[in-house]
């Protein structure tokens, strides 16, 4: 990267930001922050939080196998939007869900959020509190990811994010269970190591058309003018458990209808559809067909009948005479009487 | 399954069902309805299956123990959440409507305001939150020497800025192409009109040249060549006025006489006494002309000169 990014005035000791930390987050300084020090006196660096770090929330983020490249993307973003967020490599699908709390444990982490992908089409997002707490399955659609061309906001990695939820939220008891859960899912702590100290973004929740809408600003100016950063998405609430990834279910969704539902709904629209023109089809035939009548009887046929006069019959039992054929009298070719002239 | 007995009431609706019945009756085995007959779940009357209506699970109590019990109580200062409705809507009140956005009603379909909705959420959370960070010492506006990685690299950055210059710039050529079109345009008119000015000059100078030929005038006041008089403007109000006075297009004016009020009438006399005796169509300025003006209308603008002065012009030229 160019020289413009390297730090300067990182000395101060109330900078937590001590270069050993950092190097975790920005590899490419490294090298260059190593020459530096070298020249320098080389001061122990302060301990990164210097205590100061207390709400350890750590969410891990990882997904099943057969994900396309967009839930990836959505994924990456996420996890670099969330500084306190671990990463983990792709679950297999044979292994039953409540095989997510144990990594979970083993990962240290206390929030989960796991997307599962099915028949590649279809994304599943659920959020859980990882030993004892509740969970929630969505539903996720209309994905844009931080690396469109639109999205033309940029934030501070790791910077801690404002929140903002509708007013929705406190209406029902499963729409304040979730936005505890946002909030302490989304929310970076304060004083984690790999934060930012300045709040320049901001998530949005609004609940819309029974959908929860996610989208994430940059705050430019201090009259809130606002850019948006990416990434987006749709949450469409299928239900709340109890328990981590399984558990008694306290809420179903009741307008929810699964993606394979919707799409066979879909065709048995089209199917009826079509059965219906050819139905109709079928009755103009029977229509036209069956207006068209024999007509073995004419009707009319006696209009013009006039009862005639009655006649005796004349029955001729005798053959008739031969008609006598008046043949030419000797009567010479013309030439002939030409000639005789 | 449900089986609902209905009672002989209504018999059009129960013919209805009794089709539905009867097909649905005849998936059921019949040692499965002698069952339900000995059961005593069958009655006299139609027996329609009906189709158990689905229960959502709506624990409200099990939800708030839930939230009770894994719930942090934060400082703000670690959440940062804020609840709030979206800030007011400049744009609509300065254009006076009323703005019928409330929660529920943005319909999500319409993709800009479902966008502006939210948008403006996130201004009222960001305005209501400036002062509680202020207060709570967690900054927001970074000092100018302060570098560090931003979540999108400065390639990706650069790719945005790129596309939106590239808009921009596809903008501008759109509007230059569309001006030079107008442009084009009105410049082929103006040139029309030029040449065609100019031709009309060369006509006119042609014929002003011919009758002083001719002996039709004796005046060579065409060589002087294009010296408009500057008209002052109370003269164009003149010109205007006598327009306007003199009524209708003397074209109009025959075409009335003719066509007008049921057109002629037959076998009327032409030469009369009254007829003689009309003098409208006398103009004096111009038969007492002496140096009239090209504009000039009515009548002849050069009498023709007698025979004699002809003869002599013509000699002459």
């Amino acid at each position: 990267m160019s020289a413009f990014k390297r730090k300067r005035g990182g000395q101060a000791p109330g900078n937590k930001k001590a270069k050993k930390a950092k190097f975790v987050a920005d590899t490419s300084e490294a090298p260059k922050e190593n020459e530096q020090e070298k020249t320098h006196e080389i001061t122990v660096p302060a301990p990164v939080s210097q205590g100061k770090w207390k709400n350890k929330e750590r969410v891990l983020i990882f997904s099943s196998r057969g994900i396309n490249y967009r839930t990836r993307h959505m994924m990456q973003d996420l996890r670099t939007m969330m500084p306190h967020s671990k990463a983990d490599t792709k679950m297999d699908r044979k292994d039953k869900l409540f095989v997510v709390n144990e990594v979970c444990e083993i990962k240290n982490c206390n929030k989960c959020i796991f997307f599962e992908a099915k028949k590649k089409q279809d994304l599943y997002m659920w959020v859980a509190n990882s030993p004892h707490g509740p969970s929630a399955k969505f539903l996720v659609q209309n994905i844009h990811t931080l690396a469109e061309l639109k999205m033309t906001g940029n934030c501070l990695k790791g910077s801690r994010p404002l929140l903002s939820f509708d007013p929705k939220f406190d209406s029902e008891p499963h729409f304040a269970v979730l936005k505890e859960l946002f909030t302490q899912t989304f929310s970076t702590p304060r004083y984690h190591p790999k934060s930012q100290p300045f709040v320049d973004h901001v998530f949005t929740f609004t609940i819309n058309d029974d959908r929860i809408w996610f989208r994430n600003y940059q705050i430019m100016e201090e009259d809130a003018a606002l850019v948006e950063i990416g990434p987006r998405f749709v949450l469409n609430l299928i239900k709340v458990f109890q328990g981590s990834f399984g558990g008694p279910t306290l809420f179903e969704n009741p307008n929810f209808t699964s993606p394979n539902m919707h799409r066979r709904q879909i065709r048995l629209a089209a199917a009826a559809r079509v059965r219906e023109k050819q139905m109709v089809k079928e009755l103009q035939k029977l229509k036209r067909a069956g207006t068209k009548e024999d007509v073995t009887i004419d009707v009319t046929a006696d209009v013009f009948l006039t009862p005639a006069d009655e006649t005796p019959v004349l029955i001729q039992t005798e053959a008739p005479e031969p008609k006598v054929v008046k043949k030419n009298k000797h009567k010479a070719f013309k030439r002939q009487r030409m000639a005789r002239k | 399954m449900i089986i609902d007995s209905s009672t002989m009431e209504s018999e059009d609706e129960e013919s209805l069902l009794g089709q539905e019945s009867e097909d649905e009756n005849s998936e059921l085995s019949d040692s499965e309805l002698q069952e339900a007959f000995a059961k005593g779940w069958l009655k006299p009357g139609m027996n329609v299956l009906v189709d158990k209506t689905k229960k959502h699970v709506n624990n409200v109590e099990g939800l708030k123990q839930c939230l009770a019990g894994f719930r942090k109580d934060l400082p703000w200062a670690e959440r940062l959440d804020m609840t709030n409705l979206p800030a007011e809507d400049v744009i609509y009140k300065a254009e006076g409507k009323k703005p019928a956005v409330k929660i529920g009603d943005v319909n999500p379909d319409d993709d800009f305001q479902r966008e502006m909705f939210f948008y403006r959420q996130a201004q009222a959370t960001v305005l209501d939150a400036l002062p509680l960070l202020s207060k709570h010492g967690i900054p927001t506006k970074r000092p100018d020497d302060y570098f560090a990685e931003m979540a999108k690299s400065d390639q990706q950055m650069q790719k945005i800025r790129k596309k939106l210059i590239s808009k921009q710039l596809i903008l501008q050529k759109s509007e230059k192409a569309k001006k030079l079109r107008e442009q084009r345009k009105f410049g082929k008119k103006v040139q029309v009109e030029v040449i065609q000015k100019r031709h009309k000059e060369k006509r006119d100078m042609m014929t002003s040249v011919k009758k002083f030929q001719k002996g039709m005038t004796d005046k060579l006041d065409f060589l002087d060549g294009d010296q408009k008089k500057p008209r002052e403007p109370s003269q164009a109000q003149n010109k205007v006025a006598k327009d306007n006075k003199k009524g209708p297009n003397a074209k109009r004016k025959y075409k009335d006489q003719r066509f007008g009020f049921g057109g002629k009438k037959k076998g009327k006399k032409w030469n009369t006494k009254e007829s003689h005796n009309d003098v409208s169509g006398f103009r004096a300025k111009v038969a007492n002309a002496k140096g009239a003006k090209k504009g000039a209308k009515g009548g002849k603008q050069n009498k023709r000169p007698g025979k004699s002065v002809r003869k002599k012009t013509k000699s002459r030229s």
